[in-house]
């Protein structure tokens, strides 16, 4: 057959052809070779991670810092630089430097650098999830290889979010009282009516509010990241803990059941009550806030280390209240602040592990968790720190409930459940297209979806939830 | 006759043998950027192959394929990138109008040349920062709306998933369709003017004239554009969802494209092998559109040799 149809050429064009598929098969070849040799030296350079600490360097050495958190403790870039130049006076030989990620960029930003098994020796990681994945993946080593035992029992929240099997991934820095509702009482007051206590009472709230046209709580969906922290702060409150939303990601339960599936319908409801700001989806997350600082809001959800300065810019606690969101559950976890740390972990391709690890300890002394605080008014994520120097009643009472705050839930499901479900059907149910068990029923079937596409997300989270 | 015929034998030898030896050498010429070309572009390619085929380092034959092509979400963005694909008729159309308006301006051309093609050279973050401001829902279009007293118009342009992507689409054409219109002037400009004023004597109009001289004139630019504009739509589009989404491809899904699945597969779902696989999907659909673009020039210069 190949003869025959080879018959209708001239010889100068099988000729031709013959080379072009000689040359074909030689690049093909080629490239295979390559490939080999690039995945041959991808093995050489893997490291144990499990080794013990060495010495401490003398040679001249450069740790690079990737890094989040400008955006939601404003003062933490000055802070950094500060504890920086602090340890690189103790240590000479050491040179940090360090990257402000932007919050679409933080993991992009990693994933790239993981791809090219190079970059920052110290990365960022926002608690839970997105500090286990990368240990997952192979791309950090465990802290507690690194820092003793005791040093890292101090750590708040290192355990419930960053504990693997025994070991703990990554390093908490500060803490993220996850996500208090600001509420000024002041705009309340003008309109007759009091602070919410449950939900009932803040439907009402929106009722009264709406009718003069006032927004009751300011938020924007357009980044997403609202979306997540909706669903912590509403979906926590009707389950025990953070093992129910674990047992519903490897299929144990569903996202359809009661317990997963409730808060859906509560964000309808707030959407029907006109809880929220008509713009909500063409604004991001950071631009709604302004509108609680510049009084035309009455509620706002904000990060927990910027709550304190909000509260700040919209009067302090004469005029603004911090507050967990009103129970809609008699769950336990209802009406309490979630907690979740920011966390620092050292990458599997960094040479210098321990100096990371080191400069990692250096950032929970004493004095650099007071300049923490006086750098950004929130609080580091150490129960060492000393609460006696927090002066504002309602700053002190969020840091007390984010010790002992619920799990946050955003944290312990698969992050692309988070966007593919989370974030995407939070913004269709406050635009009024999809209902809350539509919702739910979307949220179940991208985490059937999931199984299939991510095959080794039962066997993590399983072994994550031991 | 024998001498004669052998002679002619032997010239049609020398003649046969001349382009080959032509073509050998100049593949000779060629063959150090080619080499190069090819190891750049070859070698990303097979690559990427190979890694649609992995998965953590194992060969899994055509499982990824299979995710990805029963994926809804890669379903809606191939369905968003067709509908984009659709938007360029209308592009072209534009490009074409103002073209030959512009052409047709005596007066200030210059400046209105210069004014439809600035968008074009504005860069692509910018235009989707600016356009994400002008479409919120209390944003500049839906203030001059109200203004003008055309409420009923205003709409969440970037907020409700019924007219994100025919938003999208819209700035999209906005910045693109100055690319079109220079390269159509440039053409025009180039035509022998004799032709318009024989046109005009026979008492040709405005549109009698752009459409039966103009465009058949300049087809080979107007299709030139045509495909480069499908491949934009297919596989050029990214850095407008991502800004003017955050990098959702929302709200929801409605502005989820083939490029945005890829970014989010390889840099944020951590799935390098589902993001090649698709990536595969899409670096053929660009293939087919350029081979259909090559097809389609080599007939429009055969046809204009032929006349």
């Amino acid at each position: 057959m190949v003869r025959r149809y080879l018959s209708a050429f001239s010889a100068r064009e099988v000729w031709e052809m013959k080379s072009k598929k000689v040359f074909v098969i030689g690049a093909f070849a080629l490239a295979l070779l390559l490939g080999a040799c690039s995945s041959s030296s991808d093995k050489s350079t893997e490291s144990t991670p499990t080794e013990s600490a060495a010495a401490f360097p003398t040679e001249d050495l450069t740790l690079n810092i990737s890094w989040w958190g400008e955006q939601e403790a404003p003062g933490a870039t000055k802070w950094l630089e500060e504890t920086i130049a602090l340890y690189t006076k103790e240590h000479p030989n050491v040179t940090i430097k360090h990257v402000l990620q932007t919050t679409e960029g933080l993991v992009p930003a990693f994933e790239a650098a993981a791809a090219a098994q190079s970059g920052p020796d110290i990365q960022y990681f926002w608690g839970g999830i997105y500090a286990q994945q990368p240990g997952w993946d192979g791309n950090i080593v465990p802290v507690s290889d690194y820092i003793a035992e005791d040093e890292l029992s101090h750590y708040i929240n290192a355990k419930m979010e960053e504990g693997f099997q025994g070991k703990i991934w990554t390093a908490p820095w500060y803490v993220n009282p996850s996500f208090p509702l600001l509420v000024r009482k002041d705009i309340l007051a003008a309109n007759g009516l009091e602070v919410p206590t449950n939900w009932d009472q803040l439907m009402n709230v929106c009722d009264a509010l709406s009718a003069k046209n006032i927004t009751t709580i300011a938020g924007g969906v357009k980044d997403g990241w609202f979306g997540g922290w909706i669903y912590s702060i509403l979906g926590a409150q009707s389950v025990q803990s953070q093992a129910d939303v674990i047992n519903a990601v490897v299929g144990n339960t569903k996202f359809t059941d009661p317990e997963h599936a409730g808060w859906w319908s509560k964000l309808e409801e707030s959407k029907k009550h006109k809880c929220w700001n008509d713009d909500i989806n063409s604004l991001e997350l950071y631009q709604a806030q302004q509108r609680f600082v510049d009084g035309k809001a009455a509620m706002t959800i904000t990060a927990g280390p910027d709550a304190p300065n909000f509260a700040k810019k919209a009067g302090g606690d004469e005029k603004v209240q911090i507050m967990a969101m009103p129970a809609w559950s008699d769950g336990p976890l209802a009406g309490k602040m979630g907690t979740t740390s920011q966390t620092l972990g050292i990458t599997k391709w960094s040479k210098y592990p321990e100096v990371a690890a080191d400069f990692l300890k250096f950032a929970h002394t004493s004095d650099r968790l007071n300049a923490w605080f006086a750098a950004t008014g929130s609080m580091p994520a150490d129960d060492r720190f000393d609460l006696t120097q927090v002066t504002s009643p309602s700053t002190k009472a969020l840091f007390e409930s984010a010790i002992q705050g619920a799990p946050y839930l955003e944290n312990f499901i698969p992050a692309k459940l988070d966007t593919d479900a989370v974030f995407k059907n939070v913004q269709l149910v406050l635009k009024g297209t999809m209902t809350g068990p539509e919702a739910a029923a979307d949220m179940q079937d991208q985490m059937e979806r999931l199984r299939t596409s991510d095959r080794k997300l039962v066997d993590n989270f399983t072994a994550w939830a031991k | 006759m024998t001498l004669l015929r052998g002679k002619k034998e032997v010239a049609g030898v020398e003649m046969r043998r001349r382009p080959l030896l032509r073509s050998r050498e100049a593949a000779l010429w060629i063959a150090p950027a080619a080499l190069v070309i090819l190891f750049i572009f070859g070698y990303s390619v097979i690559t990427l192959l190979i890694q649609s085929f992995r998965y953590d380092g194992n060969w899994v034959g055509f499982d990824n394929f299979s995710i990805v092509i029963t994926d809804p979400l890669f379903h809606i963005a191939l369905k968003h990138n067709a509908i984009l694909l659709i938007t360029v008729p209308i592009l072209v159309l534009i490009a074409f109008v103002l073209a030959i308006t512009l052409f047709e301006t005596r007066r200030g051309m210059r400046f209105f040349r210069s004014a439809v093609f600035l968008p074009y050279v504005l860069p692509i973050p910018v235009v989707a920062v600016i356009f994400g401001q002008i479409y919120q829902l209390h944003g500049a279009l839906n203030v001059f709306l109200e203004s003008i007293g055309l409420d009923s118009l205003a709409q969440d342009w970037l907020g409700d998933p019924k007219v994100a992507l025919g938003t999208m689409s819209s700035v999209i054409i906005w910045k693109e369709v100055g690319f079109g219109v220079i390269l159509m002037l440039a053409h025009i400009i180039s035509l022998p003017n004799e032709t318009y004023e024989a046109a005009r004597i026979d008492g040709a109009g405005f549109w009698r004239t752009h459409i039966s001289i103009t465009r058949p004139a300049i087809l080979n630019t107007i299709v030139f554009y045509g495909v480069i504009e499908a491949i934009t739509m297919v596989s050029w589009v990214f850095n407008y969802v991502y800004v003017m989404s955050n990098g959702l491809g929302g709200p929801g899904n409605a502005t989820m494209v083939s490029e945005l699945y890829i970014y989010r597969s390889a840099f944020q779902d951590k799935a390098p092998e589902l993001a090649a696989t698709a990536a595969v999907f899409l670096f053929m659909a660009t293939l087919l559109l350029m081979i259909a673009f090559f097809r389609i020039q080599r007939k429009s210069i055969a046809g204009t040799f032929n006349k």
